[in-house]
């Protein structure tokens, strides 16, 4: 599904990604972790397209179309899901409005009907249902004046209706009490099927506790420097990041 | 002087005061007008704003029909509505069942001394106003007793026909502990001159729901305004809705005459192709305690241009005023200009003011967002952009003028061109 | 706590002094005569003359601005002295042995030695004494590097070409009032030209004294920066205490080439008039610098003096990615008034402006902000940046914000934002708790909301201008 061959990508002329290998196959969930300033977020913007990440080399596909060749929106069709660390807010947008437009943009590339406004509110009040948001969050603006937990639980509700492909959750787990965690790791498993796949990009083994990885890599420098299954992370959390050498232990400190 | 203002002054001489408790007022207005040189780009009120399309213009008064034409409809709402065609009242005021304590009544019809806050609360130097003073003919007069909550909307529609003048008048006495909503709508896109100015008195506790539609455009000239006085504790919430035209532009006054009065003041303009709208606001804090919030956004695409001038006057001993005035613009269009001047004159020290302006771009982030969504960039810019203006759509309070404005707008921006 | 502030604002103006000094001086008018006398003075060649009377025939076509937010009766033209200078200056002192002792007295007592010993290492000064240049220091140190720095009046006989292509060539003589009055009859000022490539080896500074009774200044600064050069220019202004209003109408004008970066500080001082507003500076100022490719100019002005200011120092920012800076503190108390700001006029693409304005008013003054932000059709991504704040103390005073912001370009950003405070109750109770008197109170909570400007001055001005603000502020508390 994704391939990722030794991708190159910089920031502002600063190189972060140094030489990236991931393969994700249909259904799988992988988790990737590492220390703080190790490029996972980026990772996540840059595979989305967003601006101001420059890839330097290398390739990434998604389903064999190539992914760094297309715009932002067309990822996103192509069923690249990206839930952000820190969405932003858009007042005066609703939350429904907005997605409506996206689902149906969605639809749209995958040749199916756009849906009425009477459709879309009934799958949208289920996902928002889903994730424990009030159904007045529907109404609005998107993200805008929501709380930290509120705003996860909305991208997921947005994963929920988007139905990708691939799904990159960045950190999606920071900020939230146990409460929160469990929503958001409840809607990630119910789209969890042969199908759909997920990169969880996390910082603690926390979260793999709720979303069961099949894969687990450590990124380091912009590389990933260790694989293993889903044991790699009980490790990690035990020993810390100790064997990446003496400065990431400090760093991560 | 202009052409056309030689003829306003020489056919209000002719006419003379509409009533004979106007005749001192009418008198002094026309000798104001006399002695008001005529704008030119120097004039600091008219900086940005040509008269040029008005100068040279016939006063277009005769042969108009005044027969009532389709009222819009603003859908579920249920309003008392009065019409005005070609500086006519064409509404038979005796036909509304008013509740005890509402009176709806023409100018020419009301004494004295309901009509004693005439032409004080709309300051004299509006040019506009003065010619407004010396022509409209026609007017209603408002008074919601003390005590009184008069639920029902009351809307006054000017209507604009082919080769006509419309100058009209509304004066609201809204009294001690009064409430009231009152609708100004303005439509038309033909040649004609519009001048339609309001005064608002609103009585201690009293509480006034206001809107202000000036939706005209292409030939149509409109230069109005409507200018307000709030007494102790009163309350005023007012939204300000502009197209533009050929020249339109809009006064809005405020002046506190009581502590502890608050108003909250929503202002948007969108415009297109080579329209030209000016909205030009004062506040005068006169005394002290009084709070303020305006919001003013506006949307300016193709060859429009739009003019905004937000003054803020905080009088000697005005203390504990809390003032806050904002303007954000968005400019789409390399043709098009924005001008944009937020004042502060303070002269009291423990008050809270504080003014910001912007004229910037869709932020990038928000962009993003979408994009990553799926969106296309064409659709996310127009969400966004709309966004931006429907934050103050959604501040309005009466759900019916809520839903028809965000119609009548989202129609009005699919058309135009976002970069 | 008002009232005390207002109690005890009694107002201290240290160069308030006048010097015993011979002059000669020109009978008051202003006429084409006097206009050739000046010249004649200067002796002048043909072409100058006639730019002056070019100029003042602009000046007879103008009317004088009303637009400011400033009271005044009309100033008589004719009642001012447009020429005087100490006698001694008449067989053009060699070296600064041969200048009148009394001269050199009076900026010692201002704190500007002129003896190259007694200096600040590292500024090179020129002074200005009513409408003459008494001395330019370190001229040969600066030559040495190619940096030209002289009075005006001397360059227009040395320079020529500079002067004919570059005077007025930033600012018109017809562009106000003000300008067309000081380009037919200036008398002085100072002329800095810095070669391409060369970041000049010490600070520069003008210091500006108006001694003598009835006469105006009328100086003229012309600063040159050629492609890659640096330049750090300083100027100070004080004058006698006299109860008559004095003229002072100046223009300034920058030129920074390709890369050249001009930063342009001054500390004004001028005297404020008393506290019912009798005498006093009217200070009408005109500067502005243009900015061609990749240049930067900063404006820093710490305005304190005057008893009218007039003054918006400008930026033109012509070439693409260039950058202008204006940070302003005006402070009026007693009976001044002020009206200061800035203009940036964002002409090429990816241009840069930021406006840092701090006005503090107290007792019966009025200070006001006035800029204007333009973004022309060409000004891609231009951005500017303007943040006003205004300091109230006592309720008397009036701080007033004009902001002029118009944009013809999509791309192009502009925000501004204003605020305005007072010193509280609370703040002056917590530090007089900490046993603060007020005044140091009220002077240090002054400071700390100028800082933001006084970061921007050459750290040997910042320290001055601190002071000053003391100096200005104190009594201002009770």
């Amino acid at each position: 599904m994704l391939s990722i061959n030794n991708l190159t990508a910089k920031v502002e002329d600063k190189t972060i990604i140094k030489g990236l290998n991931l393969e994700v196959k249909p259904g799988e969930v992988h988790a990737i972790m590492g220390p703080n300033g190790a490029g996972k977020s980026t990772l996540g913007y840059v595979l989305s397209g967003r601006e101001g990440y420059e890839v330097e080399g290398g390739s990434a596909t998604l389903n064999n179309n190539d992914l760094l060749d297309m715009d932002i929106e067309e990822r996103a069709r192509e069923g690249l899901f990206l839930a952000f660390q820190y969405p932003v807010e858009i007042p005066g947008v609703s939350n429904m409005e907005f997605m409506k437009e996206s689902v149906n943009a969605i639809r749209e590339q995958r040749g199916e009907d756009a849906l009425s406004a009477a459709e879309f509110l009934k799958i949208a009040k289920d996902a928002c249902k889903q994730v424990q948001l009030p159904l007045d969050f529907l109404k609005r603006g998107v993200n805008e004046g929501f709380s930290g937990g509120e705003k996860k639980r909305n991208e997921i509700m947005q994963m929920i209706l988007l139905k990708p492909t691939l799904c990159i959750l960045d950190e999606s787990d920071s900020g939230l009490d146990v409460d929160a965690l469990q929503v958001v790791a409840n809607g990630v498993n119910s789209q969890r099927d042969a199908n759909r796949s997920f990169i969880v990009v996390t910082h603690y083994q926390r979260l793999l506790d709720y979303i069961k990885p099949d894969f687990v890599h450590i990124l380091a420098d912009g590389k990933i420097v260790k694989s293993g299954d889903a044991s790699l992370a009980l490790e990690v959390e035990k020993e810390g990041y100790a064997f990446l050498g003496k400065g990431y232990e400090e760093a991560n400190a | 002087m202009s052409q056309w203002l030689e003829q306003v002054i020489a056919q209000a001489e002719r006419q003379g005061a509409p009533v004979s408790w106007r005749e001192a007022d009418y008198a002094s207005s026309l000798d104001a007008l006399k002695n008001t040189p005529w704008p030119t780009r120097k004039t600091e009120a008219w900086r940005n704003t040509s008269l040029t399309p008005i100068e040279a213009k016939k006063l277009l008064s005769d042969g108009v029909s005044t027969a009532s034409t389709q009222i819009p409809v603003i859908a579920q709402l249920d309003s008392i509505d009065i019409e005005f065609v070609n500086s006519t009242l064409v509404t038979d005021l005796a036909q509304f069942n008013l509740p005890a304590g509402v009176d709806i009544v023409a100018l020419e019809n009301i004494s004295e001394q309901q009509a004693s806050s005439f032409n004080t609360i709309k300051p004299e130097k509006h040019l506009f106003g003065l010619v407004n003073d010396a022509l409209a003919t026609a007017g209603v007069w408002v008074n919601v007793a003390d005590d009184v909550e008069f639920h029902t909307p009351i809307r006054f529609i000017h209507h604009v026909q082919d080769g006509s003048e419309n100058h009209t008048r509304i004066l609201v006495n809204i009294g001690r502990n009064a409430k009231a909503t009152i609708i100004e709508q303005g439509e038309g896109h033909v040649d004609s001159v519009n001048t339609s100015f309001s005064e608002y008195d609103v009585k201690a506790k009293g509480e006034l729901h206001h809107y202000r539609f000036a939706m005209f455009t292409d030939k149509t000239l409109h230069a109005g305004g409507c200018h307000f006085k709030l007494a102790e504790s009163s309350y005023l919430n007012s939204t300000l809705v502009g197209f533009g035209s050929a020249l339109s532009r809009l006064d809005t006054d405020l002046i506190y005459t009581g502590e502890h009065a608050n108003a909250d003041i929503n202002a948007l303009y969108l415009l297109a192709e080579g329209e030209n709208f000016d909205l030009q606001t004062t506040i005068e804090h006169a005394v002290p305690n009084c709070t303020t919030t305006e919001n003013v956004r506006g949307i300016v695409g193709d060859k429009a241009k739009a003019n905004f001038n937000g003054r803020i006057h905080i009088h000697r001993d005005a203390q504990k005023t809390l003032a806050e005035l904002n303007n954000r613009n968005l400019l789409l269009s390399r043709r098009g200009q924005i001008n944009t001047k937020p004042e502060l004159e303070i002269y009291a020290d423990d008050v809270k003011c504080a003014h910001g302006a912007t004229i910037a771009e869709i932020d990038e982030q928000a962009l993003y967002y979408l994009l990553s969504r799926g969106i296309s960039r064409s659709q996310a810019l127009i969400l966004l952009n709309f966004g931006f203006i429907q934050e103050l759509i959604n501040d309005i309070p009466l759900t019916p003028v809520r839903e028809w404005l965000t119609e009548l707008l989202s129609g009005r921006f699919a058309k135009m061109e976002v970069k | 706590m008002t009232e005390q502030i207002d109690q005890a604002l009694s107002k201290q103006y240290e160069a308030g002094f006048v010097s015993d000094i011979e002059s000669e001086t020109f009978e008051s008018g202003l006429n084409e005569d006097i206009i050739r006398r000046i010249s004649a003075m200067k002796e002048e060649p043909e072409w100058m003359l006639e730019w002056r009377l070019k100029a003042y025939q602009t000046f007879l076509e103008m009317d004088d601005p009303d637009w400011a937010h400033v009271n005044f009766p009309k100033i008589d033209f004719q009642k001012i002295s447009y020429y005087s200078a100490p006698k001694s200056m008449k067989d053009k002192p060699k070296s600064l042995d041969e200048v009148d002792p009394e001269l050199l007295r009076t900026y010692e007592k201002l704190g500007i030695p002129l003896y190259e010993q007694e200096m600040l290492a590292g500024v090179a000064v020129d002074a200005v004494f009513d409408s003459v240049s008494v001395v330019t220091t370190f001229r040969e140190k600066l030559e040495e590097a190619g940096v030209i720095f002289c009075p005006i009046s001397e360059a227009v006989h040395k320079y020529p070409d500079l002067i004919k292509k570059y005077i007025g060539s930033v600012v018109p003589r017809s562009d106000n009032y003000f300008a067309a009055l000081n380009s037919a009859v200036f008398t002085d000022g100072s002329f800095v030209f810095i070669p391409k490539g060369v970041r000049c080896p010490m600070e520069l500074s003008t210091y500006f004294r108006i001694n003598e009774q009835n006469t105006g200044q009328f100086e003229r600064t012309l600063i040159i920066a050629e492609e890659g050069s640096h330049v750090s220019y300083l100027e100070g202004c004080t004058a006698p205490q006299r109860d008559e209003n004095q003229l002072h109408a100046a223009v300034v004008e920058l030129v920074a080439m390709d890369n050249a970066k001009i930063k342009y500080s001054t500390v004004q001082n001028w005297y404020p008039g008393d506290e019912q507003g009798r005498g006093g500076i009217y200070n009408f100022v005109t500067k502005r610098g243009i900015c061609h490719t990749n240049a930067h100019i900063s404006w820093t002005q710490v305005e304190t003096g005057s008893s009218i200011t007039w003054k918006y120092p400008s930026c033109v920012l012509k070439g693409d990615n260039s950058v202008g800076e204006f940070y302003s503190v005006a402070l009026t108390r007693g009976a001044q008034q002020a009206d200061t700001g800035t203009k940036m006029i964002h002409l090429g693409k990816n241009t840069r402006s930021t406006i840092i304005a701090k006005g503090i008013s107290a007792k019966n003054s009025n200070n006001a902000y006035r800029g204007l932000v333009q973004m022309g059709p060409k000004a891609d991504n231009a951005r500017n940046f303007t943040q006003c704040d205004s300091l109230l103390i006592g309720d008397k005073c009036g701080a007033h914000t004009f902001p002029y912001i118009e944009s013809r370009n999509p791309s192009a950003i502009v925000e501004h934002e204003a605020t305005t405070s007072k010193v509280s109750d609370e703040q002056l109770f917590l530090c007089q708790q900490r046993g603060l008197d007020p005044e140091k109170a009220v002077s240090m909570i002054v400071n700390g909301f100028c800082k933001e400007v006084f970061k921007e001055l050459p750290m040997e001005f910042a320290v001055e201008a601190g002071k000053l603000l003391e100096i200005s502020l104190e009594g201002s508390v009770g």
